[in-house]
């Protein structure tokens, strides 16, 4: 029953979208201010490409608050909109409007706020503040022990610290208070991590049947695609991400997935068209990545190389707006950069948290600085849980090929590219001619 | 230009360019390794949805009264899934697959349901891949090939101690209205979809207009705004998803007496199944949980606390006098004091025992409270036992109450003893009553102050005069003009 939100969002249908949207602007809506009628121009130039539902609930929310700014429930869940939107689109400068929403919500309700403590954690998730984000879930739900988003919340921070237990506890926690997109969609995550590929699609097509809006739609099919991708099924993982496309246009990741199913399939020049297109709408590190190796592979180094500049540049912009993602600046620089760099920012991050993510990246820089004695454990560690990953294993196998383990070199090596042939345009030909100088097959 | 490619086309030179900009700062670290060098495709932190609607299994109201043309028998309205835009479009709203959709009544006053009327639908989607559209030509009955995607359920009655009894075993829904070229008499669509039970009674499952009415600016009063903007049903124009039942009074009574226990407490409910990630346990796919509920009208919005609101879905009303900062809530309500402070219009003095006894307990002699008068509250059922009895939040029904030949939308506050609070008929003007009710108004005597109230006193369409009363589905888009 949330009567409230939704008949915020339908002020917004009766009336305004229309006059604004005449008055189009760039740029993600700006923090409302009592009277400021230009910045609700921009509220509705932001919301119309890629906003749906929620481009609406924060429209209608930014009116309402320039009529009743006492509103700290209000300020809650714009604050919350945006994190949710930042999600969606990506980009980074939402943060500092949800820091600015949130504060003046607590400002207005120091006590007992609950919805802005569990939207401050959400904030903090979203900038890899893992630790902040853990310890605003757990105030919040302190407070108010059924209040299921900070379940989510929290769930999201321990697996991000590599509180294995910790995390399925929370994400059992979340599902027993509400089941739904929410707790589906991260159960799935936790089975994936612990190697039930099977279960974790069931459990999406859960989620898929509890979801309504598009956007949320979108990113249930296309995280089945990309279990399907990542199991070496490239033909099923177009298709779901097809769907997802057609649910959501605006759903940008669905777009890169799709060119990484295409460029599987052998379709380069498409999946070529479709990165470009994706980086285009939200020049996402992960994106610029994946089309910079996929040029590289095709012999396109000066191309290859505008990606990785670009990449360097998005990863300045995210920090500018409070983000800290040493693994990927981190896993990058170990590939295309320089890897005593990218060992000096894992290590900091694995002082931070144990996840398994974060050993796997470790374990790979330290075997491109040539340290694969103390790498060797490390991707053990990524590997402890279960998950089937087919980058994990490659990593695995080639470090104990440089260690002169050519048995487990092989096994590792073969189950890369057993999990997914395809796992990377660089580095699966590298499995594939690792696998044959040690004289085992894939 | 399609303004829509426009804006995200120009959106992304900007964030180029910032990234440009930005790229002038950042050190020159991107040397190229030699080939073999590749991150490859694990994302680093996948961030799922977090504040994901779920409007599907969103209760948001529920009415109950003495069937106007059938006396001997209650209704029981309850909606979910509001604000569905009849968009001209190929729109469709359909029932959450395998959730419960549940009408709960508690006749004995223990906050728990003597009686729950269970809903569980599942879809049949004959679309394939060839076509999006739900149906590819008219559909002038519920069988009619042309119409590709149907729901059907089960309707249960479950009572407490006894086996579930199955009431409808393959009930077809009346399908979302897709418009007059697709389905030109939507009303011969949801008579054909009413089901005569066995026992007495009908249902429907259906889409209907719907029937609440009120300008949701009045809920800017509870932050400091306004009534002067206020006079416009937004909720004109909207479409529902309704459930419908019609039961003999007897059925619904303790012991089946409807004459010495006639007060009955109703909520709506949903249920979702979760799961369970350990598996190998008794119960593999995990329980069903409650995400949603629903009695009074507007307690949730203005009532439950912040931070709260999930306790209050997630919890039966059996459990409501455990939550103090709930019923702290109730007796004393911020409303009236933002009234005070907006138009001097002094606050009733607290503790508001008399909110107390009109939401948690019903008005009667019995419960203690403020109001020396029998109207609604279990404790009048004769044949219950009161050291069972709790205060928990219901919409109460005494279905002794004769039916009003001509009804008040003020319903008890205007003498007219059948409205809301007592049960909630589709008419009654609930905003209206609350707000009056929160400034201490009682039978007879108003807050003149606040007479206007919202300036909402109907629903846009007519209610029927049959069985399911509520209107037929808008099929015109909400802001298009004529």
């Amino acid at each position: 029953m949330r009567r409230l939100p939704l008949l915020l969002t339908t002020v917004a249908l009766c009336g305004t979208l229309a006059a604004f949207g005449a008055l189009g602007r760039e740029g993600p809506a700006p923090a409302p201010e009592p009277g400021g009628d230009r910045r609700d121009a921009g509220t509705a130039a932001a919301g119309a490409p890629d906003g749906g539902a929620l481009g609406r609930s924060i429209a209608a929310d930014q009116r309402r608050l320039r009529g009743t700014p006492q509103d700290a429930e209000g300020w809650a869940r714009l604050g919350a909109e945006y994190v949710e939107r930042a999600r969606l689109t990506a980009d980074p400068s939402y943060y500092p409007r949800a820091d600015e929403a949130l504060a003046r919500s607590l400002e207005l309700r120091p006590a007992d706020n609950v919805d802005a403590l569990t939207a401050l954690g959400a904030l903090a998730n979203a900038r890899h503040l893992f630790a902040e984000a853990r310890d605003f879930a757990e105030r919040a739900i302190g407070l108010a022990p059924l209040h299921w988003q900070a379940y989510a919340v929290l769930a999201d921070a321990r697996t991000q610290l590599g509180d294995d237990t910790g995390a399925t506890e929370a994400v059992q926690d979340l599902l027993d208070r509400h089941p739904g997109t929410a707790s589906f969609t991260r159960a799935a995550y936790e089975l994936e991590q612990h190697g039930r590929a099977d279960e974790a699609r069931q459990a999406l097509q859960q989620a898929l049947d509890s979801s309504y809006d598009p956007a949320d739609r979108a990113f249930c099919r296309h995280q089945i695609a990309e279990l399907d991708q990542d199991s070496g099924r490239p033909e099923q993982a177009l298709t779901g991400y097809r769907q997802a496309l057609a649910d959501d246009p605006s759903f940008t990741p669905a777009l890169a997935g799709r060119a990484r199913a295409q460029a599987a399939l052998g379709d380069t020049d498409a999946a070529v068209a479709d990165y470009t297109a994706a980086v285009a709408r939200v020049p996402l590190p992960q994106h610029l990545l994946e089309l910079g190796e996929l040029q590289e592979s095709l012999g396109h180094r000066a191309a290859a190389e505008e990606q990785y500049r670009l990449l360097t540049a998005e990863q300045q912009l995210a920090a500018a707006n409070g983000v800290l993602d040493d693994l990927t600046l981190g896993r990058f620089q170990a590939d295309h950069g320089d890897p005593a760099q990218a060992v000096t920012l894992l290590r900091g991050e694995w002082e931070r948290r144990r996840s398994v993510l974060v050993a796997d990246a470790l374990a790979w820089a330290l075997h491109r600085q040539g340290k694969d004695q103390e790498a060797l454990p490390l991707a053990e560690q990524a590997g402890s849980h279960g998950w089937r990953n087919a980058l994990f294993a490659y990593h695995r196998g080639e470090i104990e090929r440089a260690l002169g383990q050519p048995d487990a070199a092989r096994e590792h090596l073969a189950e890369a590219l057993r999990l997914d042939p395809h796992f990377s345009p660089l580095l699966a030909p590298q499995a594939r001619s690792a696998l044959a100088a040690l004289g085992g097959t894939s | 230009m399609n303004p829509v490619l426009g804006r995200a086309r120009s959106k992304s030179t900007l964030r180029t360019a910032a990234a440009m900009a930005a790229m002038g700062l950042a050190l020159a670290t991107s040397a190229l390794a030699g080939p073999g060098a590749g991150v490859g495709a694990a994302s680093s932190h996948r961030e799922a949805p977090l504040i994901a609607a779920d409007p599907q299994v969103d209760n948001t109201d529920v009415y109950a009264f003495t069937s106007p043309d059938q006396q001997d028998s209650v209704t029981l309205v309850a909606n979910w899934l509001p604000f569905q835009e009849p968009n001209g479009g190929p729109n469709f709203y359909p029932w959450a697959d395998g959730a419960h959709y549940d009408i709960n009544i508690d006749s004995q006053g223990t906050g728990k349901p003597d009686i729950t009327y269970r809903w569980t639908f599942h879809t049949e989607d004959q679309r394939g891949t060839n076509t999006f559209l739900y149906n590819n030509g008219p559909v002038n009955n519920l069988t009619d090939p042309t119409l590709l995607f149907r729901q059907y359920y089960t309707l249960q009655e479950l009572r407490s101690g006894c086996e579930p009894k199955t009431l409808v075993e393959h009930g077809t829904a009346a399908p979302s209205d897709t418009g007059k070229a697709s389905m030109p008499d939507y009303g011969r669509l949801r008579g054909q979809a009413t089901v005569q039970l066995p026992g007495g009674g009908q249902t429907v499952a259906t889409q209907a207009a719907d029937p609440f009415f009120l300008d949701l600016r009045v809920f800017d009063l509870l932050y400091g705004g306004n009534l002067t903007e206020t006079g416009q049903n937004t909720l004109a124009g909207y479409n529902v998803n309704t459930l419908s039942i019609q039961i003999p009074k007897s059925r619904l009574a303790w012991k089946g007496d409807a004459t010495r226990n006639p007060v009955i407490g109703v909520w709506s409910s949903t249920e979702k199944r979760t799961m369970k990630l350990s598996p190998g346990k008794e119960e593999p796919t995990g329980k069903y949980v409650q995400v949603s509920r629903l009695g009074n009208p507007l307690v949730n919005e203005v009532v439950v606390p912040a931070g709260l609101k999930d306790a209050f879905n997630a919890l039966p009303p059996s459990e409501d006098h455990n939550q103090p900062a709930v019923v702290a809530k109730v007796l004393d309500p911020e409303v009236p004091k933002l009234v005070q402070a907006i138009y001097g219009l002094p606050a009733p003095a607290t503790p508001r025992t008399d909110l107390q006894e009109i939401f948690l307990t019903g008005i009667a002699k019995a419960t203690g409270g403020p109001f020396q008068v029998d109207l609604n509250s279990q404790l009048m059922n004769q044949d219950i036992d009161p050291r069972r009895f709790v205060p928990a939040e219901e919409l109460r029904l005494n279905m002794s109450t004769p039916v009003s030949a001509a009804p008040n939308r003020l319903g008890i506050l205007a003498g007219d003893f059948q409205g809301f609070p007592n049960g909630r008929r589709l008419t009654d003007d609930v905003v209206d009553i609350a707000l009056q009710v929160m400034e201490g108004a009682t039978p007879g005597n108003l807050i003149g102050a606040l007479a206007a109230g919202d300036g909402v006193n109907q629903a846009d369409r007519p209610f029927s005069a049959s069985f399911p009363y509520v209107a037929l589905p808008y099929a015109k888009a909400v802001n298009q003009a004529g």
